[in-house]
């Protein structure tokens, strides 16, 4: 919903042509020193000309200057690699679709045409060609890209000022939870930095989970209010020094259901994906794979993946910090003890994925701030949106909880 | 000898060439330019090296250079040639021989056309 009212802001605004000052650069690559020449004077005076005479060259160029070049002319046949090979590397490397290709050749038969096309390339330029009209396409193809790349710096800012003012504000309501149980602040930081590592691992390694860029950032913050239902419980039993009791403990154990509640009783943005993501991994984050946690005793995969895997980064950080009843244990003892089940059962799959992440979980968890949405991320995110053609970022979400939906 | 002259001797097409090329000099440029261009040479070596796959490329080069200069005659012979050369579709060695013959008598009339008009210029 947000996304689409900042697609309309970005239409609205002013001033999206091409930048006047930036002189671009064109590759063109052809193995006719006379062919490069003549397109070259054709060109010159607007723009920063780079050539090449082969397939091969041509990469290595793309290699060189990336996105510096703006467009490239591309011919089909050439010693060494041909154009569609050339067609065939960028679509590999997906720079296809960021400095367009205009193919020029003489060869006219509709069957070059249509796979060049479906190779992706953006014009089809015949031979013998008209200079005017050689000018014009690639004018402009550069406008379309400008204007398309500009589009896509708007959405992908906006984006990640939605994601940061959407954390800020999780990363507050989660502080003053801990701030009452006099917890030092790390452990939300930690279950939130192990939740976005273990999914990224579980989604490498199946797709059973299909969990896109998006969705993985979205449970990662939602992780940060596992424990909100804490703050219904008596000071006495939450800050008690020493173990608890039985019947403390029954007590202690109801804020994952109270937690849900809170959540989900929140009378506006009912459909918000975050607020559904995170009431369910309040409810289900002390379930166990074997069946035997609580609320409600889930088994399996009835556990949204979500939950399972804020539930294995709660157990992990429990046991590598300092509690009132016990000492730190080190990673590799923490790992073990889960491994070895004297910690709750857990999905296989995800015991993998953490006996697989060696080191990586140590030196994520060094860094002691959270994680900044790296523009790298959000770029991704953007990139995902788009190809999905998503009108609005609701779509993806709602398959998200379908598959967490079926054991309500 | 003017360019349109040139054209006539070599049997190209001047209008064509004209409305296709910003100016006068540029074409006029390029047509000089036509002679240091070496994918005859490399169509002559490679055939005689038997090496019909870089033969195949040099036709398709000179055609295309051909088609682009407007130069009609030799665009044609060698666009011929292009296409008995091409991979998959290759002719027997004596029909090759013989196209071959064609582009280079077309190809030698235009290259001494061109000179004697570089000489005048």
């Amino acid at each position: 919903m947000s996304l689409h009212r900042s697609l309309i802001t970005v239409v609205n605004l002013e001033g999206i042509g091409v930048s006047e000052n930036k002189i671009e650069k064109i590759l063109i690559v052809d193995d006719s020193e006379m062919n490069r020449a003549m397109l070259t004077a054709i060109l010159d005076k607007r723009y920063e000309i780079l050539e090449a005479e082969n397939g091969e060259a041509a990469l290595v160029a793309l290699k060189e200057h990336g996105v510096d070049i703006s467009l490239v002319l591309l011919d089909i046949v050439m010693p060494k690699m041909d154009g569609f090979e050339v067609l065939a590397v960028m679509n590999e490397t997906h720079i296809i679709e960021k400095i367009p290709v205009i193919m020029i050749s003489a060869e006219n038969g509709t069957s070059h045409i249509k796979r060049a096309y479906d190779l992706g390339v953006s014009d089809y330029i015949s031979r013998p060609f008209d200079a005017e009209v050689v000018q014009k396409r690639v004018n402009n193809t550069l406008m379309l890209y400008a204007k398309q790349k500009r589009l896509v710096e708007m959405v992908t800012d906006q984006i990640y000022e939605k994601q940061k003012s959407n954390s800020i504000l999780v990363n507050i309501l989660s502080h003053v939870v801990e701030f009452r149980n006099g917890e030092s602040g790390m452990h939300i930081l930690h279950v939130n930095t192990l939740t976005h590592l273990l999914l990224k691992l579980i989604c490498k390694k199946t797709d059973k989970y299909k969990l896109s860029e998006a969705e993985i950032d979205l449970i990662s913050m939602a992780s940060s209010l596992h424990d909100i239902g804490k703050i219904a419980i008596p000071d006495n039993i939450l800050n008690k020094p020493g173990r608890l009791t039985k019947e403390e403990f029954e007590v202690m154990k109801t804020h994952s259901a109270i937690g849900y509640s809170l959540i989900e009783e929140v009378p506006y943005n009912k459909d918000e994906p975050l607020l559904k993501i995170s009431s369910e991994i309040c409810r289900w984050h002390h379930e166990r794979y074997d069946g035997r946690g609580y609320p409600d005793g889930l088994k399996g995969d009835e556990i949204p993946i979500y939950a399972q895997v804020v539930s294995l980064a709660d157990v992990y950080d429990a046991l590598t910090s300092e509690r009132v009843y016990k000492s730190a244990y080190s990673h590799e003892k923490a790992i073990e003890m889960i491994l070895n089940g004297e910690c709750g059962a857990f999905n296989p799959i995800l015991l993998e994925c953490l006996k697989e992440s060696g080191d990586l979980i140590r030196e994520e968890l060094k860094v002691k701030s959270f994680r900044e949405f790296d523009k790298g991320e959000i770029v991704r995110i953007t990139d995902e949106m788009l190809k999905v053609d998503l009108a609005n970022d609701d779509d993806s979400t709602v398959m998200l909880l379908h598959r967490g939906k079926d054991i309500v | 000898m003017t360019l349109k002259e040139l054209y006539k001797e070599i049997e190209g097409d001047y209008d064509d060439v004209m409305s296709r090329l910003p100016s006068d000099s540029l074409i006029k440029k390029f047509v000089i330019k036509f002679l240091d261009d070496k994918s005859f040479e490399l169509l002559q070596s490679s055939l005689e090296g038997k090496n019909l796959e870089t033969a195949f490329r040099a036709a398709h080069t000179l055609k295309g250079v051909c088609q682009n200069l407007s130069f009609t005659k030799l665009y044609k012979s060698s666009e011929t040639l292009t296409n008995f050369l091409r991979p998959g579709q290759i002719q027997e060695e004596d029909v090759i021989q013989n196209q071959f013959a064609v582009v280079k008598q077309d190809y030698s009339k235009t290259a001494s056309a061109i000179k004697e008009f570089a000489q005048d210029d």
